[in-house]
C-alpha cells in the first residue's frame, strides 16, 4: 500500500480477520504443507485452532505430520496466538516438556506484526525444521504426543 | 487512533446519519478505536420468531468500501436457515448483489427484513433450512426458543 492512499490506516477488527483466515484456511494453502482449522466451529470468538505441517524434504522430519495448537486470545491479532506442538518433535525452539513454542527463541513470534497469520507462524515453522540447527536433531517416536 | 483522520467523507457522513436518525429497531454506532467498525443492535421484528429478541452484531467497512460491501455478521446466537454457527449472513447484497449506492442502513434494513423472511432455500445452514423446510411450524419453535435463551438482551 502507497503512502497518502489512506489503506495503510485500515485497520481490520480481530473477528474479521480471523473470519479471513478462517475461510483462506478451508480453501487451502499453496502446496498443501501446512494447514488449519478452527477446533470448534461453535465458538463466535474462533479462539482454538488446529494447525498442521508436513515435514519438509531432506530432513529427519520428512514425511512426518506434525500437529499445533493455536488460541488466539481476545487482543488477537495485536499479540500474537499462543502456539504449542500437539505432535512431539525436537526442535530448538520448542521447549521439551510441553511443546509450546518460545518466542524468544522464534523471530516470528518476538518481533510480531499484526500483519503476520497464523499461515506465516505454521509456514516459519516448517522453514524452521529445515534450518541447519534442526533438520538433523534426532526424533521422538513418530505418533507420539505432548 | 490517527487512524480516523483520513475517514472518507461518506463513512463520516454515513455515520453521523445513523446517529442522529436511526432506523426503526437497528443502532450502530462506531467504535471509539476503530471507526469503520460498528457494534449493531437489530430487535427482532414483530410477528417474526425473533420477536422480543435482541441481537448483536458487528459490521466492518473494509478499506474498499463502498466499491466493497460492508462485513457484518451477528455476535447473538440465532436459529435462521441463512445465517451461520459463526453469525455469518447469506445476503445476496453483501455479495454479488452489492452497488456502491447501498449504504450501511439498507444493509441492517436488509438483515432486519430476513429475519422477518427466512429463506430456506438458499441456505447457510443447510440443517436449519432442512427443519425450515420439513416442518416450518417446528422451525419456528426452535427459533423462538434460540431467541428466549440467547437473545433476551439481559
Amino acid at each position: 500500500m502507497t503512502l497518502g492512499s489512506g489503506g495503510s490506516s485500515v485497520v481490520v477488527p480481530r473477528n474479521f480477520r480471523l473470519l479471513e483466515e478462517l475461510e483462506r484456511g478451508e480453501k487451502g494453502i499453496g502446496d498443501g504443507t501446512v494447514s488449519y482449522g478452527m477446533d470448534d466451529g461453535d465458538d463466535i470468538y474462533m479462539r482454538s485452532w488446529t494447525g498442521t505441517i508436513i515435514g519438509p524434504h531432506n530432513t529427519v522430519h520428512e514425511g512426518r505430520i506434525y500437529q499445533l495448537k493455536l488460541f488466539c486470545d481476545k487482543d488477537y491479532p495485536e499479540k500474537p496466538p499462543s502456539v504449542r506442538f500437539h505432535s512431539r518433535i525436537n526442535m530448538t525452539c520448542v521447549n521439551h516438556e510441553t511443546g509450546v513454542v518460545e518466542p524468544k527463541k522464534f523471530g516470528l513470534l518476538a518481533n510480531w506484526q499484526r500483519e503476520y497469520t497464523m499461515e506465516d507462524i505454521l509456514t516459519q515453522l516448517k522453514k524452521e525444521m529445515a534450518a541447519p540447527h534442526n533438520r538433523k536433531l534426532v526424533q521422538p517416536p513418530e505418533g507420539t504426543y505432548f | 487512533m490517527a487512524n480516523n483522520t483520513n475517514l472518507p467523507r461518506r463513512i463520516i457522513k454515513e455515520t453521523q446519519r445513523l446517529l442522529s436518525e436511526p432506523a426503526p429497531g437497528i443502532s450502530a454506532s462506531p467504535s471509539e478505536d476503530n471507526m469503520r467498525y460498528f457494534n449493531v443492535m437489530i430487535l427482532g421484528p414483530t410477528q417474526s420468531p425473533y420477536e422480543g429478541g435482541v441481537f448483536k452484531l458487528e459490521l466492518f467497512l473494509p478499506e474498499e468500501y463502498p466499491m466493497a460491501a460492508p462485513k457484518v455478521r451477528f455476535l447473538t446466537k440465532i436459529y435462521h436457515p441463512n445465517i451461520d454457527k459463526l453469525g455469518r449472513i447469506c445476503l445476496d447484497i453483501l455479495k454479488d448483489k452489492w452497488s456502491p449506492a447501498l449504504q450501511i442502513r439498507t444493509v441492517l434494513l436488509s438483515i432486519q427484513a430476513l429475519l422477518s423472511a427466512p429463506n430456506p432455500d438458499d441456505p447457510l445452514s443447510e440443517n436449519i433450512a432442512k427443519h425450515w423446510k420439513t416442518n416450518e411450524a417446528e422451525a419456528v419453535e426452535t427459533a423462538k426458543e434460540w431467541t428466549r435463551l440467547y437473545a433476551s438482551g439481559a
